[in-house]
């Protein structure tokens, strides 16, 4: 009996440990959703639910192929044709894999020697993936990095190196229901009062002036424009235009107006932390608000249900200018350890940047070309496309420093904080404390 | 099983006469199988250079060799498969994670220093300002093997000049009866063999480290057909143990696992290494009084919710089970399938469904009963919001297990009782609970030790907040294992080692708690 007892004890407690240790198998899967819950809404990600835990494992690497692509589902099949077409001008065999989690799976199968040569992916992940040793410069000649918008250029550099090509630049900006507010407004101030007035003459349809996605751990991604308005913001830049990680600026003074903007707003319900990424764009596709703070990846909804709407740019704060959201670069990356590196290096340069590559990959996500000619093109026929373009024309692209994974956390929860009623002043010294402190221990 | 028919006849003396032929070619077919098999694998490990995997495996194919292909070691014969899964599952999960907790192993730490080093130096290759791109096919010369020969650079600079490029350095190439394209790719030059996509891509590595020499550097190939100037700007001086940046004239030497700069002015290079730190994460576990503090506020948490997880959960089936299982009930079946419909349902699902129902504005929860509680926003009332979902989720199990305990308690017994006058509530109370928790004892502590451990419901519902202490790594609603998951997949920097080490904390508590709770089920067995 007593040793049953011990053997079934033994097994519960292993149980444990394989769940907490071993659990990165399966488990990885969610962890990067909240390594970058703010970061990974400018992927494709909608306000859906993240992926079943199902069907979560990392693809396992044809071997057969002489370039192998990871990318997500969304982009796989674009791709996919792309890829054969490459394949058949150069005689050799591409296969493009789908990855569910390709941040942290790419890394993990790199490690050990099963990763791709290429994927598809988020400029943020940069600093993380050099820091890691998973990815190879780039060596793109100055006439085809002249070819894409600076801000595209800018965000694949990391410590002065490149390592990758842009496909696409996206930024948040306004979306407004046009039967609620037909004019756009050029304030936070006017926002509000336009969106009061649609709410009261609604008759109880209307209940959000504004959406914008908070949630109870709040979003940092979403919080920026309000810092960046008062030329506040998360890191300060050194002289060659990189963001330095020693100087966190989230309790300049600039910073605070922005937080102390979040909390009136807070104050007067127009942003609640129970408005979160799980029903933020339900709220608007049914016509209960008629703003909503949102990017590209919103789109495809409103579309289908059938909300008329248009994109500005997002409003200005009264004392300061206007907010200016991040900019996410889809791009390019060569893994450091691919197995087939000339080919890699060949697909990411020399095809990539093709006008035809880029308008093709537009029309999957709807995301502005980093590719000035496609751009061009693009944005002639779609005014969303230019819509968006315009709305994130001041922006800077997200820091890609490794330091940035210790913002989101810090950064989001204070902003929910003030968000329901916590001092701005005091909330954000704090979080300054502690995203330093973080800092300082990675 | 192999040797099935020598295991059947028990003991050895009452054995009589040798095995029937075909028995005897199945277990030597199904020894040589694993034989096989396992040297099938030792190869491809063999391939990747993992020599201690190769050794195990010799150790295990000879151990199953040894055990079934006599007659002796009987006992053994039905313990090898179970140990060896023992070993493979659940001792070498514990070593590995053991030796991880003595290491700095996490983001920026997962490379040897030889990699985090030459990483460094390759990242650190920049075109040489002012150098032109070349047009670049990649041949070997007349006659030679594509996949051995020297590798030759045919060069076109963009003035239209050819070159031709090997490791001594680069010469003209007589333009006589060389064919290239509008873009200026040489397409034919005589006395090269110019190689096509696949035979490049398969010389891949030596096309890494392959340079035509120039003044300030060396020209390399970008793909297939581009060719650029470039020097590494970072050098490494093996004897020193030092990094220089010829760009900056700085150097780094190595301290914390990292190159840092040697005057202490400025970035370390973000590429460390993995190392040995000894005790120091069980030393951060027990010395930081965030992480301190942190533990044992979600250790308390984490054994009430545990504790009131089991305790809510049964005592909702036990009720419902005594309900169902009066014979006066008519549909019994009926009722007890839609009971059950809630363990059926996946659980995150159900966990997502009651996030949104605990919603302060939009949740039908606050809707229907007109409250304006902050569900997943005030730490208590998370709490709570926490528990009513585990007990939705969790009561149609210990119904279950409830119906059919109670089906296996004679009728006599509670007939016997009702004859010497106890009304129902005592007949509940000293005869059917009694021998109720006999059979299900065992299984609320194995729920304890599931709910200890319940990940997925706190995931999903609260990520583990709220997070009021205006600290995002310890919420109100973590739980030990949530709190390992964030510090080593998630958060600021994630960190396998201080993971391990947490986990291995979390380990020993369940260990324990388990071993108590099966010592005292024992005591719960003497009714009998």
């Amino acid at each position: 009996m007593h040793k049953r007892a011990f053997g079934a004890a033994a097994v519960t407690g292993v149980a444990a440990l394989l769940m907490s240790a071993c659990g990165g198998g399966g488990d990885a899967a969610s962890s990067s959703s909240s390594t970058s819950s703010a970061s990974s809404s400018t992927e494709t990600t909608t306000s859906a639910p993240a992926p079943s835990p199902t069907g979560t494992e990392a693809p396992v690497r044809d071997q057969a192929a002489d370039l192998v692509i990871w990318t997500d589902a969304d982009r796989a099949p674009i791709l996919t044709k792309y890829a054969e077409e490459f394949g058949k001008e150069n005689g050799v065999k591409v296969a493009v894999q789908i990855s569910v989690d390709l941040r942290a799976q790419f890394k993990d199968a790199t490690k050990v020697g099963k990763g791709p040569d290429v994927i598809v992916g988020a400029h943020d992940w940069l600093g993380e993936l050099v820091q890691n040793g998973a990815v190879a410069p780039i060596q793109l000649s100055g006439d085809v990095a002249s070819k894409f918008s600076a801000n595209s250029i800018a965000a694949t550099k990391f410590n002065g190196q490149t390592y990758g090509v842009p496909y696409a630049v996206e930024n948040i900006g306004l979306m407004r229901n046009t039967a609620l507010a037909p004019t756009a407004p050029k304030t936070m101030d006017e926002l509000v009062k336009m969106g009061t007035e649609a709410k009261k003459k609604s008759g109880g349809k209307v209940t959000n002036v504004l959406i914008q996605q908070v949630g109870k751990t709040g979003n940092a991604y979403y919080t920026y424009p309000y810092l960046s308005a008062f030329d506040g913001g998360i890191f300060a830049t050194k002289a060659n235009g990189d963001y330095d990680p020693n100087k966190v600026i989230v309790n300049s003074a600039g910073s605070i107006k922005g937080a102390e903007e979040l909390a009136k707003l807070g104050k007067e319900k127009i942003l609640s932390t129970n408005v979160g990424d799980e029903n933020a764009e339900g709220l608007f596709t049914s016509g209960k608000a008629p703003f909503f703070i949102t990017g590209p990846w919103s789109v495809p909804n409103a579309k289908k249900a059938g909300i008329k709407y248009e994109i500005t740019s997002l409003p200005s704060l009264a004392g300061g200018g206007a907010m200016k959201p991040f900019l996410g670069v889809q791009m390019f990356y060569v893994s450091a350890k691919a197995k087939n590196a000339v080919l890699a290096q060949e697909f990411v340069t020399n095809y990539v940047p093709r006008k035809d590559v880029q308008l093709a990959l537009f029309e999957q996500g709807g995301r502005p070309p980093a590719l000035k000619e496609a751009y061009d093109e693009v944005s002639a026929k779609d005014k969303d496309v230019k819509a968006w373009y315009e709305a994130g024309k001041d922006g800077k692209p997200m820091p890609n420093i490794p330091a940035m994974n210790s913002v989101w956390g810090p950064l989001g929860q204070a902003a929910a904080d003030v968000i329901s009623g916590k001092a701005p002043k005091a909330r954000f010294d704090a979080a300054q404390k502690e995203i330093v402190a973080n800092i300082a221990k990675g | 099983m192999a040797a099935a028919d020598t295991t059947f006849r028990g003991d050895p003396s009452t054995r009589s006469g040798p095995a029937p032929a075909w028995v005897v070619v199945v277990k030597w077919a199904a020894i040589a199988l694993v034989v096989a098999f396992g040297t099938l694998v030792s190869w491809r490990l063999v391939e990747d250079g993992k020599a201690l995997f190769v050794v195990i495996i010799a150790f295990v194919v000879m151990a199953v060799v040894a055990v079934y292909s006599t007659r002796r070691a009987v006992p053994l014969k039905y313990l090898l498969p179970g140990m060896l899964l023992l070993v493979a599952f659940q001792v070498w999960p514990i070593a590995y994670t053991a030796a991880t907790a003595f290491t700095n192993y996490g983001d920026g730490h997962l490379l040897s220093k030889e990699d985090a080093t030459a990483s460094i130096i390759a990242n650190s290759v920049q075109e040489v300002p002012g150098s032109p791109r070349y047009r670049l096919s990649i041949a070997v010369p007349q006659g030679q093997d594509p996949a051995k020969g020297d590798l030759t650079f045919l060069l076109t600079d963009p003035s239209g000049k050819y070159f031709e490029g090997t490791p001594k350095g680069l010469e003209d190439l007589p333009t006589d009866g060389v064919e290239a394209t509008t873009t200026g790719k040489i397409t034919k030059a005589p006395g090269f063999t110019i190689l096509d996509a696949k035979q490049v891509n398969k010389r891949g590595k030596e096309l890494g480290e392959f340079a035509v020499p120039k003044d300030n550097g060396g020209i390399k190939a970008v793909g297939l057909s581009e060719a650029f100037e470039g020097r590494a700007t970072v050098t490494y001086d093996k004897a020193a143990d030092k990094l220089t940046d010829t760009s900056t004239g700085k150097t780094y030497v190595p301290k914390g696992a990292a190159w840092v700069p040697a005057d202490g002015q400025g970035e370390a290079y973000p590429q460390g290494w993995k190392q040995n730190v000894g005790w120091d994460n069980f030393k951060t576990l027990v010395t930081n009084s965030t992480l301190r503090d942190g533990f044992v506020k979600i250790f308390v948490w984490n054994v009430a919710f545990a504790l009131l997880s089991v305790i809510s959960t049964f005592m909702l089936g036990m009720l419902l089970a005594l309900l169902f299982n009066d014979d006066r009930l008519r549909g019994k079946g009926f009722y007890r399938s839609i009971l059950i419909l809630p363990y059926a349902i996946p659980g995150f699902v159900t966990a997502l469904l009651w996030m949104s129902m605990f919603n302060q504005d939009y949740g039908l929860i606050n809707n229907i009963t007109g409250l304006d509680i902050d569900w997943l926003g005030n730490p208590w009332a998370a709490k709570a919001a926490i528990l009513i979902t585990n007990l939705w989720l969790g009561f149609p199990y210990m119904f279950l297990v409830c119906t059919g305990a109670l089906q296996s308690i004679p009728g006599d017994v509670r007939e016997a009782a009702r004859i010497d006058g106890a009304g129902p509530v005592r007949t509940v109370r000293s005869i059917t609970m009694p021998l109720l928790l006999v059979a299900v004892g065992p299984l609320l502590i194995a729920s304890f030790a599931f709910n200890f451990n319940n990940f997925t419901l706190i995931f999903l519902m609260t990520k583990g907040g709220p997070f009021t202490d205006g600290d995002v790594s310890i919420g109100s609603t973590d739980l030990l294992i949530t709190y390992a998951f964030r510090i080593a997949f998630s958060g600021v920097n994630p960190d396998y080692g201080l993971a391990s080490a947490i986990s291995i904390f979390i380990f020993i508590i369940v260990g324990l708690m388990s071993y108590v709770g099966f010592r005292r089920t024992k005591s719960l067995e003497e009714v009998n």
